[in-house]
């Protein structure tokens, strides 16, 4: 079976995380080895279904001299998808209609066509359900998982995580030493919509007061409290770090939000008051409500930070670089091993293969018990609990 | 004709919802009915469920019991297993997550949702269901003036639903208005607007190529109807409606370009400017969307004031600039 790949193709899911060139490089070496070519397509899978938007036809040859010194680069060469979805393809009709049509069997025939043997997509928790799809369909598929919250399930580190984390906890430092000079409470939020690793660790590193995660509904009565103890002893200043997707235990302080609701009704009839509480908000909420709660509680002035997007930016730690080099091998060694429909995990000391239909809607997040719970409980950090 | 996304199933129709009690669309007191539908993709869409013609899922967690509570859903009932939790049984919060990617809006997950945080957008009715509940208002509608408003979505994409819709209206005495971005074949409109008495028409930009970068679609067909449709149906009143979208379209140069388009043609009675609102934000969230107008703001009272001085000028309405 694996005798007959020639040729391999790689591509992108959504969003930036530092290391994507390391994977590349990684996996064009590995495939180089063993005599293959590797092609990448641009912007997840536009390249291949709309190939009149590239002046290289949306298909890139990937040789081993243009990997040297690629690894370390800050940046994806590929470009990655915004929203590219084979199965709901925003088209205009002939009637100037706008409609969403799949096109997945036409990607695949165009893969076929392009005598690509096997694809290694680099994908997030969304894109992942996607390409099981594809699998299911037909498509010689390996991906590698991509997430800066690092909470991909099954894999210990992945690729990207630990830029971020060395990213966030310098803003974290900075913004203490902001709101201590100014003799406020910092209120940073950091990205983390399921699980709270990055949050929870930077903030450690950076001996937060408060660190809020998803993983433990936070009751900011007990942060304020920590923080009104910290102020008697004369220490008026704080930081308090929020994961996007932390939220208050239940029935505590969900604050309302105000709308003419005559008006809403009317024109938009499946809203409703406070719904949408609990699904992801956007960008600087969480900071927005807690620094105002934390203030109202305090009655010392807060400021909220949203590093959010920030952390995804950057050059790729070295850290990064092994772990992305050693991802893109990984699914090449997949590939020649004949496997299909899997994802590549890290599992110290190993990178092993989970097949897609276990990895999809899982996430990696905090457990309770976690070591680094209990550590930041130690250092005196409060989790809002 | 293939491609069009019509549904020639008439007199049934999909029907996403039935507001009571309305100001906003339409003289007096109305009673608004969505359709489900669009032929347009506007970044700002206050009713994303409103987009597909068809029946969709959606999802309202505040509602969900959590896993160890009640779980139903998550015991085997979704066949594509696009119903999940977050952790191992260990958070506090343990409400269920929707895979939107896998969910193919089957609907199987509704029934056995106890507190219908999982329902379904958009039902099929018979025009005669409609107007049954559109009725119970009728006393309202003689004392307001007002009547029924058929909204969407793009209600023409019904064509034939609708027109029976809106000419079973008028058998009963009511009013009749639509709301409609006209981004449809002029067949459908010559079917629709003879029943209709005040049409609620959006010009939402006047460039082809930036109403095709914020819409989806560009602009010729719309101004190619909207014109059409003026001089074809003199007795009918138009009202040309601007969804004010700050940085996209709140300017003056927007404003006196549709006043010149809609200005020569006497029975556009109206320009209305509606102010984005954030109307639509959580419902993305229901649906599994993204919503990529989050950084926006409503427009400012003040630069209302100032465009809504130019229409009431264009309209011989000097003074009335300071109107909500």
């Amino acid at each position: 079976m694996a005798a007959l790949i020639k040729r391999i193709a790689i591509n992108f899911g959504g969003g930036y995380v530092p290391g994507l060139n390391a994977v590349i490089t990684g996996a064009v070496l590995a495939a180089n080895e063993l005599g293959w070519e590797v092609v990448g397509i641009r912007d997840g899978f536009e390249g291949l279904l709309f190939p009149a938007r590239y002046s290289d036809g949306g298909l890139v040859k990937l040789s081993p001299s243009l990997m040297e010194n690629l690894a370390g680069a800050t940046g994806c060469i590929l470009g990655t998808a915004a929203q590219s979805d084979p199965f709901h393809v925003r088209t205009i009709n002939a009637e100037n209609m706008v409609e969403e049509v799949d096109r997945s069997d036409e990607l695949l025939g165009v893969i076929k066509k392009e005598k690509i043997d096997g694809v290694i997509s680099v994908v997030g928790s969304r894109a992942l359900s996607i390409l099981w799809k594809l699998s299911r369909k037909g498509l010689k598929t390996v991906c590698v998982p991509k997430s800066v919250e690092n909470d991909v399930a099954a894999t210990m580190l992945s690729f990207g995580f630990n830029s971020a984390l060395g990213f966030v906890a310098e803003m974290l430092e900075r913004c203490r030493q902001a709101a201590q000079s100014a003799r406020r409470i910092g209120v940073v939020e950091v990205l983390g919509e399921h699980a709270g690793w990055l949050a929870l660790q930077a903030g450690m590193a950076v001996c937060a007061d408060a660190v809020l995660i998803p993983e433990i509904p936070y009751d900011l009565r007990k942060v304020a409290a920590r923080l009104r103890e910290k102020a008697k002893a004369g220490r008026t200043f704080g930081l308090v770090v929020a994961a996007e997707g932390a939220k208050p235990a239940a029935g505590l302080n969900v604050p309302p939000k105000s709308s003419d609701s005559k008006m809403k009704a009317a024109l938009s009839p499946g809203a409703s008051g406070n719904e949408g509480f609990h699904v992801m908000e956007r960008a600087g909420q969480v900071a927005a409500e807690v620094a105002l709660e934390v203030q109202r509680l305090t009655d010392q002035e807060t400021y909220p930070l949203v590093l959010g997007q920030l952390a995804r930016g950057g050059t790729p730690t070295v850290v990064d670089r092994q772990l992305g080099l050693g991802y893109g091998a990984g699914a090449v060694r997949a590939l020649k091993g004949g496997q299909s429909g899997i994802m590549v995990v890290f599992q110290p000391p190993d990178l092993k293969f989970m097949p897609l239909s276990e990895a999809i809607n899982k996430f990696r997040t905090v457990p309770a018990d976690s070591e680094f719970v209990q550590i930041a409980r130690a250092l005196g950090i409060s989790l809002g609990d | 004709m293939k491609n069009r996304q019509v549904k020639t199933k008439a007199p049934t129709g999909l029907v996403l919802n039935i507001q009571h009690f309305c100001t906003h669309d339409g003289p007096g007191i109305r009673t608004n009915v969505f359709l489900k539908g669009c032929s347009l993709r506007c970044k700002w869409c206050s009713n994303p469920e409103s987009i597909n013609l068809k029946p969709e899922l959606a999802y309202k967690p505040s509602q969900c019991l959590g896993e160890k509570q009640c779980g139903f859903c998550l015991k085997n009932v979704c066949p594509e297993s696009a119903i999940y939790v977050v952790g191992s049984g260990d958070r506090a919060d343990d409400k269920v997550w929707i895979n939107w990617d896998l969910c193919t809006n089957c609907g199987k997950c509704v029934p056995v949702c106890p507190t219908n945080a999982l329902y379904l957008f958009g039902q099929e009715m018979t025009v005669d269901e409609v107007l049954g509940e559109v009725e119970q208002d009728s006393t309202f509608y003689r004392e307001s003036g007002g009547g029924m408003t058929v909204s969407g979505g793009e209600c023409q994409l019904q064509p034939d639903f609708l027109a029976a819709l809106l000419a079973g209206a008028h058998g009963r005495g009511i009013n009749t208005a639509i709301e409609t971005a006209s981004n449809v074949p002029w067949d459908f409109m010559a079917k629709v607007l003879p029943h209709v008495d005040t049409v609620l028409h959006d010009i939402k930009l006047t460039d082809p190529e930036r109403h095709k970068k914020w819409t989806g679609a560009d602009n010729t067909r719309i101004r190619a109807n909207l014109k059409r449709a003026y001089e074809t149906f003199p007795d009918k009143k138009f009202i040309a409606r601007t969804p004010l979208i700050p940085g996209v379209n709140d300017d003056e140069e927007h404003i006196r370009v549709t006043l010149a388009f809609i200005k020569p043609h006497k029975n556009v009675v109206d320009y209305e400017l509606l102010p984005y609102m954030r109307f639509g934000e959580s419902k993305y969230g229901f649906l599994g969307r993204i919503y990529e107008m989050q950084d926006f703001n409503p427009p400012t009272p003040e630069t209302l004031n100032r465009l809504r001085a130019i229409i009431d000028e264009a309209f011989g309405r000097i003074g009335k600039s300071a109107r909500e």
